[in-house]
């Protein structure tokens, strides 16, 4: 069975979890299950203090206010090692909102201390006075991005960042030539402010994610028959969303 | 009337006059002229601000009983509600601000509605509630002598962001209350409240741990990540000690009163023990059990709070229960309160709710199959319920058409259909089985 099993662990889920980043994890739980028979899945959710398993095989961390940030900043820097060494080993990762932020290279607040980050991502994060809120599309490598952003944040990539999407609607979170670009990669881990969340409206990157962690397992992943109907419900939500990006949603300037 | 304690003396109030005649009747007509063109507004209130700015400050003033704020990021239309017939049980013309416009300028024009063209109003006591955001700066206008805050949840993260804010905002608010700050003590924000830095004293509300402990979900408030640390207790001064389906125990000031809620869950059980403190403290010596009791059972289900409504017109043998749900906690509670997977089931979510990343947050697994999933974020909500393992037996994002689904559905063992709904597709809902001609809806 351990074989066949895929450990998926979340951080912080309690604190960094505010923006449906369970859903990351049920994404790429059902795909795997659904995948072949006798394929199963463990969430393995890691809070402050808790041990980081040493044979997880996806590490997701999600979204969540400035003070969840700093609640959990320093528990996250007491892991920075282990991180960059499962990145840099090519081990799939998925960071969202706050939790993208925690692993660039700091966060420059409003107000209040910068946010030292783990490094582990080529980019800096500046908080800023206007909201980007609402659906965004990007063209990325492994088909198109799709989702809702909600954040006051503007990224500042290094020369040496690997940009994912191009934006053709919404705001993105970083300059791009002379548009906007939307998540960073390195090798198989994604920096990316896409909620909605994203895994569940984006099979192929979530594909993409299951594969990379078949590979290091020595398996083969292929979504197969089993993810037909995810596929087809996720078609309806990615068309429904696309049809209407663009229109940026109020946000009440406060 | 029955006896109450003394109200604040009129002449107390600033006076209002001849003075007022002007802007008031402005007032009016713009308010008359908007529901001719079929909304609702803000105009009457602005032009009046503009034309007479301490106007609303001397309406205010004339309450006998005072101005009560109702703050929180769910509940506060409940309550709002709640504390109004419990007031009225006790004789006093409450006055109430009735839809939904709980922003600066809506206050306003509700409260133009009720006057007179002097400038007078003629209700005993106002229990509005108020939009988070603005409660600090209506209450320098309004002189408000209770503050409640019902809740922190994470809600509106696209408004505020930061949920502490939230929290700050409506403890900065309570700051102003003359009379008494009301507060949820089972929250892990507001429990921290600094009483120190309140003009007036703190009364806490709540559910015993036990009941607390015993829900699936808790009470699903935020957590404070600020500091970490969950709510720190308190006495409550109206604790509710038993919950079986609508039917309610609380122990309010040592005393024991029984109840039955309009719709049940565990959320709208804090409501009332909040709804409870609130009427005490407004009534002082005059509280009596019975008669909130009383204010209970002629409470009306407000609209998509277990209201039901016929599915089809005419026939009575079906209904409809709408459930409305607006965030991740709201959808969570109300499932909770479910006694079982319902018979028949439509679920509706719109544009209407910009972000649903939310529904991943949410525990669905006490419902095994859904009917029909309509709105424009249809595929969205069916994708979330495909991940749960939750069996649907249509996706259809028009509305009409989901509703002509439903009602081809053979009839119900109970008689009963339940639609789990956003504001928006309420409103919708309610439109096309024929009860869209009623008074807008209060959010
Ligand atoms: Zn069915």
């Amino acid at each position: 069975m351990s074989e066949q099993n895929l450990r998926i662990a979340q951080l912080y889920p309690v604190e960094l979890g505010v923006t449906g980043d369970r859903g990351n994890v049920s994404a790429l739980q059902a795909r795997w299950e659904r995948s072949s028979d006798g394929r199963t899945t463990e969430h393995v959710a890691v809070g402050r203090g808790d041990e980081l398993p040493d044979d997880a095989d996806i590490i997701v961390i999600g979204n969540g206010p400035l003070s969840a940030m700093r609640l959990v900043a320093d528990d996250l820097r007491a892991r920075s090692a282990r991180l960059e060494s499962l990145v840099a080993g090519g081990a799939p990762l998925l960071a969202v909102g706050g939790g993208a932020e925690l692993l660039s290279e700091g966060v420059a607040p409003l107000e209040g201390e910068r946010l030292q980050g783990l490094g582990l991502f080529p980019f800096r994060v500046s908080r800023t006075h206007e909201r980007r809120v609402g659906y965004v599309v990007a063209d990325a490598s492994h088909g198109r991005l799709v989702g809702f952003e909600d954040h006051a944040s503007e990224w500042t990539l290094s020369d040496d960042a690997e940009v994912y999407g191009t934006v053709t609607a919404g705001s993105g979170s970083f300059a791009l030539g002379s548009g906007r670009g939307e998540t960073v990669r390195r090798g198989a881990a994604y920096a990316s402010n896409v909620q909605g969340p994203a895994l569940p409206l984006n099979p192929q990157l979530t594909n993409t994610l299951l594969a990379a962690a078949a590979e290091r397992r020595g398996l083969d992943f292929a979504p197969g028959a089993g993810a037909a109907e995810l596929d087809r419900l996720a078609d309806g939500a990615r068309e429904a969303i696309i049809s209407r990006a663009g229109k940026v949603f109020n946000s009440i300037g406060l | 009337m029955t006896t109450l304690s003394e109200p604040r003396p009129a002449s107390a109030a600033r006076s209002a006059g001849p003075r007022y005649i002007f802007p008031v009747l402005v007032g009016k007509l713009a308010r008359f002229a908007t529901r001719l063109r079929g909304g609702g507004g803000a105009l009457p209130g602005y032009l009046t601000n503009k034309l007479a700015p301490s106007l609303l400050s001397t309406l205010a003033n004339q309450f006998g009983y005072g101005v009560v704020f109702v703050l929180g990021s769910n509940g506060k239309t409940t309550t709002t509600h709640m504390i109004s017939e419990i007031l009225r049980a006790h004789g006093l013309n409450v006055f109430t601000n009735p839809t939904g416009a709980n922003l600066p300028q809506g206050v306003t024009s509700a409260l133009l509605a009720d006057a007179t063209l002097t400038g007078r109003v003629r209700a005993d006591v106002a229990v509005l509630e108020v939009d988070e955001g603005y409660a600090a700066e209506l209450a320098d206008v309004l002189a408000p002598s209770v503050i409640l805050s019902l809740n922190v949840q994470v809600d509106q993260l696209y408004r505020f962001y930061e949920t502490e804010r939230v929290a700050d905002m409506m403890l900065e608010a309570s700051s102003r209350a003359s009379g008494h700050v009301v507060i949820n003590r089972d929250d892990a924000y507001l429990s921290k409240i600094d009483e120190g830095a309140m003009r007036a004293p703190v009364s806490y509300f709540g559910v015993a741990p036990a009941l607390v402990e015993a829900s699936a979900h808790g009470l699903a408030n935020a957590e404070d990540t600020r500091s970490g640390e969950s709510a720190v207790f308190h006495e409550a001064f109206a604790e509710v000690t038993g919950a079986d389906g609508r039917a309610v125990t609380a122990v309010v000031d040592g005393a024991e009163v029984g109840f039955t809620l309009p719709a049940p869950g565990m959320h709208y059980a804090a409501d009332a023990a909040a709804a409870l403190t609130v009427a005490s403290r407004v009534l002082g010596d005059a509280f009596r059990g019975e008669r909130a009791s009383s204010g209970f059972a002629t409470m009306a289900p407000a609209f998509g709070r277990g209201e039901v409504i016929p599915l089809r017109e005419g026939a009575d043998d079906e209904q409809v229960e709408f459930v409305m749900f607006k965030n991740g906690p709201s959808l969570q509670l109300n499932i909770d309160a479910l006694s079982g997977s319902p018979e028949r089931m439509l679920m509706a979510i719109d544009e209407g709710t910009p972000d649903v990343s939310w529904l991943y947050d949410v525990d669905l697994s006490s419902i095994e199959h859904v009917d029909v999933v309509t709105g424009e974020k249809a595929f969205q909500l069916a994708l979330r319920l495909e991940h749960a393992g939750i069996p649907i037996d249509l996706v259809e994002p028009d509305m009409e058409k989901a509703v002509a689904h439903m009602r081809a559905l053979d009839a119900t063992s109970r008689g009963r259909q339940t639609w789990f709904v956003n504001y928006e597709l309420m409103m919708i809902g309610r439109k096309i089985l024929g009860h869209g001609d009623q008074e807008v809806a209060r959010r």
